[in-house]
């Protein structure tokens, strides 16, 4: 290849390496919008050939030193955090150097720039895009560093084969990414994983939809969304594929004929907030990702407790209080993007009101109720006294009746009496609020609930996405308790994404999980049971070790098996390398070609006389006036020049050569 | 000079070029953050800067390890002037790439670049090389350097290839010329050391750079498109003897020797005889490249204590 592919090939490993630390910093969605731009303008141009900033080297100083003041003045002032600051720097100085003139040096400062980026961006985010993002910019980097070695201190514009540089650097860093991840392993942590940012506010904002607030009307479009808004790790695992559990959000006891709202006030800040008794509650280590955007807390049903709260901001971990708004919901007191926070729940757990006074208002009614929903819950209830049982026909007949859609375009003066009398179909939001003001009619205290239904076991954690959030209703039984009751049809209650794009989500899912568990969480407790299990391997894997001791005769020589087998390990890699090694020595491609010669030359019964190499044998038969003595040493020649001169034997050639062997009849 | 012990063709020299400096700056960097705040992707950045610094080294060292190297002197080389050295690199398995070719110690000034070797093709590199002074010059020792593959590091190896480059005399300042040889220009007019550059034409050549152009012959010249020197039955060539008379080693001598190298260049480019009267040696006037050459490797050994070549 020679000098001006060479260079652009270079350049554009090098802008791709750029691009992926610049990925990996951006996908943490902590870097400023401008800066963002500014880069990949940068980028455009630069893989354009485009290098405004070569002409004006001084200029390009100075604006870099402009953004500079910019960029460290807002952290100054508390805008941004500093590491984002140091960051959004050095992404615009890889962007600066990439619109330079270039040269290695230039190349060599884009790449340690970027590699600055990647170590920001490993303190900006835990997504499993950073290792990609990391692989990327390795592979990529690497590659564009070892051509420009080759190239050499001055650039010349001859023929470099590249192929075999390339191979080489590509073997060097897999093997510099095998040592980089056994390092990863064996290095001792000496530390807690404290300031680790697990999760940026990403790029894509949030989708719940989880307001202060129901108001009915329009259609059920995050029903479709696949992207995961909660992960729960649960204590003990049900290990059901799917939970089909209610996840509890807030409460909504006022409804004013359009929307629901609650009316509790807000109590003070607290770590951990009790609601109930947490014996033999289900445990939840749940994680809302910023795909949720919301600071109510969310439980298992019923959540009985909420424990101590971590809020992952741009400026790191920090412990976050909780805020109990009445009984309407449990909330963050500050936002961050993303939540870490245990969660205790009972099913079964008796939810009964000592203050009978609290449950006046859950009976009001609008003032502008349609008579006919009075009516028509009236006809339903029947002759029924008891409210869970008066709650179960009305929602056996409203999921008997009335029929579920997402489809509801346009806005109605009365939602409730349009969806019972009208179009007889809605979504969860319809069929809570139908729910809640029938019951309401009939004397019992009803509120509608807002939250989640579903759980999708993916590894060990269940998932739920924004298309799982749900409404339904709980009714007050002066015996149970609250009592939960939903309207919604089965097939309207958790999400209903493209099945493509939920495997996708689910694939992306289980990477993360094992990403996290393998390498963002990754302590020196683990690294402990590693080297633990390579020197003493369970005998059982189904076993514990609590359960099941070992005998003592098996501890001792286990260490033994383990050294034999590294050493035996050991001995085939040196075998099978020896091995590699010779062939690659012995198969020059000019020492096949004289092995066909030589079959050539046996074929026309031509014996080389003893002592008598490939460069004499045409001497001799030249003397002799031989018939072949003219193409074997045009072959001969063309072997000693393509196995010591430098010139390789192309394949028409050599064809050509041994062709004019053949066919000529046998010398006597 | 003494011998080097064996163990130290075996020996490996590593630098941390520029870009290596900030990479370290950066991996050292890393490593702290990733201790103190125990970030796992910090340890995995780290990881992977380690493993690059480690394959470095081994690269690098597969690089030089199996590498020859021959030289190809010229016969000399004018001190302080930039001469061709080449160097033959060749290897029996494996490849190279990025290697950089010196002589050890900075006897010579310059490097040779061959950016690939393959296995059983040699690869011929010049060198641009410098030589400080004039005299037999040895060469000890040859390094071979490489940058391969990421070019944080410069490893070098150093091997014995022991031989001597002739260092002619620079070629600097030149004084208006000795007077030329009379005894040899005088004398009858039908003796054939009457040189008057008269009798019959013998032949043409081809006009040096600073000869008379009043010997020219226009028309042949005309037609072979070059300037062409009539060359007559008596030659008209002056005959010049060099003489230096101090053999003292020192500035006086080194600028003597500048001196009758410029003008043994010069007058043989007039088209003169020269010869040479120095350190006891006596070399007859003579001209061509061959006669320059001898003059010049006398000059060079002027003062220096070498071996008498056996018959």
């Amino acid at each position: 290849m020679n000098l001006a592919p060479r260079r652009a090939l270079r350049l554009r490993l090098r802008d791709l390496a750029a691009a992926s630390s610049f990925a990996a910093v951006a996908l943490s969605g902590s870097l400023p919008s401008y800066v963002t731009v500014l880069f990949l303008a940068s980028l455009v141009l630069s893989l354009a050939g485009r290098r405004p900033f070569a002409s004006r080297p001084v200029w390009s100083v100075l604006l870099l030193l402009g953004m500079a003041v910019i960029v460290f003045g807002l952290a100054f002032r508390g805008v941004i955090d500093l590491v984002i600051a140091a960051v959004s720097f050095a992404t615009l100085v890889t962007g600066q150097r990439m619109l330079s003139e270039p040269s290695p040096g230039t190349d060599q400062q884009v790449l340690l720039a970027s590699l600055l980026l990647m170590a920001g961006a490993a303190a900006l985010s835990g997504d499993v895009w950073f290792a990609l993002c990391l692989l990327s910019f390795g592979v990529f980097a690497c590659l564009s560093l070892g051509l420009a070695v080759v190239e050499g201190p001055v650039e010349r514009d001859e023929d470099l084969p590249l192929a075999p540089v390339m191979r080489q650097v590509s073997i060097g860093v897999a093997i510099a990414l095998v040592g980089g991840i056994s390092f990863f392993i064996l290095f001792p942590r000496l530390s807690w994983n404290v300031a680790a940012r697990r999760t940026g506010p990403g790029l894509l904002g949030g989708t719940t939809g989880m307001t202060d607030r129901v108001r009915l009307g329009g259609g059920g479009d995050i029903k479709t969304s696949a992207r995961v808004v909660l992960r729960a790790k649960l204590e003990p695992n049900p290990g059901k594929e799917r939970l089909e559990r209610y996840w509890v959000g807030r409460h909504f006891d006022s409804f004013d004929g359009r929307e629901w709202r609650g009316t509790g006030t807000p109590g003070e800040a607290k770590p951990r907030v009790m609601l109930g008794d947490p014996s033999q509650a289900t445990i939840q280590r749940i994680e809302l990702l910023p795909a949720y955007e919301s600071r109510t807390l969310v439980g298992l049903e019923h959540p009985v407790y909420f424990g101590p709260a971590s809020a992952l901001n741009n400026g790191g971990t920090t412990q976050a209080m909780l805020i109990r708004v009445g009984d309407e919901e449990v909330r963050f007191a500050e936002d961050a993007n993303a939540y870490t926070y245990t969660a205790q729940s009972r099913a079964d757990y008796p939810m009964l009101e000592d203050d009978e006074a609290k449950l006046a208002p859950l009976t009001r009614l609008p003032e502008t109720l349609d008579p006919r929903v009075t009516a028509l819950a009236q006809r339903v209830a029947g002759d029924a006294r008891d409210p869970e049982q008066i709650g179960r026909r009305l929602e056996n007949w409203l999921r008997n009746n009335l029929e579920y859609t997402l489809a509801l375009p346009g806005e109605v003066d009365d939602p409730l009496s349009d969806f019972l009398f009208v179009r007889k179909a809605g979504h969860c939001e319809h069929f809570a609020t139908a729910l809640a003001v029938m019951l309401r009619t009939r004397g019992v205290p009803s509120r509608v609930v807002g939250g989640f239904f579903g759980g999708e076991l993916v590894g060990n954690r269940y998932v739920v996405r924004a298309g799982d959030a749900h409404a339904w209703v709980e009714a007050y039984s002066p015996v149970r308790g609250w009592v939960t009751l939903d309207a919604t049809p089965d097939d309207g209650r958790g999400s209903r994404p493209q099945a493509l794009i939920a495997r996708l989500v689910n694939t992306y899912e289980q990477l993360e999980e094992l990403w996290r568990s393998r390498v963002v969480d990754y302590s020196i407790i683990d690294q402990w049971n590693f080297v633990r299990g390579l020197i003493r391997p369970p005998n059982n894997a189904g076993a514990g070790d609590d359960e099941r001791p070992e005998p003592t005769a098996s501890r001792t020589r286990t260490p033994t098996r383990a050294i034999v087998v590294a050493l035996a390990a050991a001995l085939l890699t040196w075998v099978v390398w020896q091995r590699l090694t010779r062939r690659r020595a012995a198969t020059h491609p000019a020492a096949d070609f004289l092995g066909e010669l030589e079959r050539k030359l046996q074929e026309a019964q031509i014996a080389f006389l003893p002592g008598e190499d490939i460069e004499q044998l045409p001497q001799r038969l030249r003397r002799q006036h031989h018939r072949l003595a003219e193409p074997i040493g045009r072959a001969s020649r063309r072997y000693l020049e393509a196995r010591f001169g430098g010139r390789p034997l192309s394949k028409a050639e050599r064809r050509e050569l041994l062709n004019a062997l053949s066919g000529v009849p046998r010398s006597g | 000079m003494s011998r080097r012990p064996e163990w130290r063709s075996w020996r490996r020299t590593l630098k941390v070029t520029r870009v290596g400096r900030t990479y370290l700056v950066i991996t050292v960097g890393v490593g702290l953050g990733a201790l103190n705040t125990g970030n796992n992707l910090l340890y995995l950045v780290l990881g992977f800067l380690l493993a690059i610094i480690v394959l470095s080294g081994v690269l690098s060292e597969r690089v030089i390890a199996d590498l020859k190297v021959r030289r190809m002197l010229p016969e000399g080389a004018f001190a302080q002037e930039p001469f061709a050295l080449r160097y033959e690199v060749t290897r029996k398995q494996g490849r190279a790439f990025a290697v950089r070719i010196s002589e050890a110690g900075g006897v010579l000034a310059g490097w040779a670049w061959v950016p690939t070797v393959l296995a059983g093709q040699p690869v011929v590199a010049r060198a641009d090389m410098v030589a400080p002074r004039r005299g037999p010059l040895r060469l000890g020792e040859v390094q071979i350097s490489t940058l391969f593959p990421f070019g944080l590091f410069e490893k070098t190896r150093t091997f014995p290839l022991d031989e001597t480059l002739l260092v002619w005399p620079r070629r600097g300042f030149t004084c208006e010329p000795p007077d030329a040889d009379h005894g040899h220009q005088t004398g009858e007019l039908g003796n054939q050391r009457h040189r008057d550059g008269s009798g019959d034409v013998q032949g043409l050549r081809e006009l040096g750079d600073l000869e008379d152009a009043r010997g020219v012959h226009w028309k042949k010249s005309a037609t072979a498109g070059k300037l062409l020197k009539v060359e007559r039955e008596r030659e008209d060539r002056k005959q010049y003897t060099l003489r230096i008379g101090s053999e003292v080693p020192g500035d006086q001598l080194e600028r003597d020797c500048e001196e009758t190298a410029a003008l043994t260049s010069r007058l043989l480019a007039e088209g003169n005889d020269v010869g040479l009267e120095a350190g006891g040696r006596r070399i007859r006037p003579a001209s061509g490249p061959g006669h320059e050459r001898r003059i010049l490797s006398a000059l060079a050994v002027l003062g220096y204590a070498i071996p008498e070549r056996k018959p």
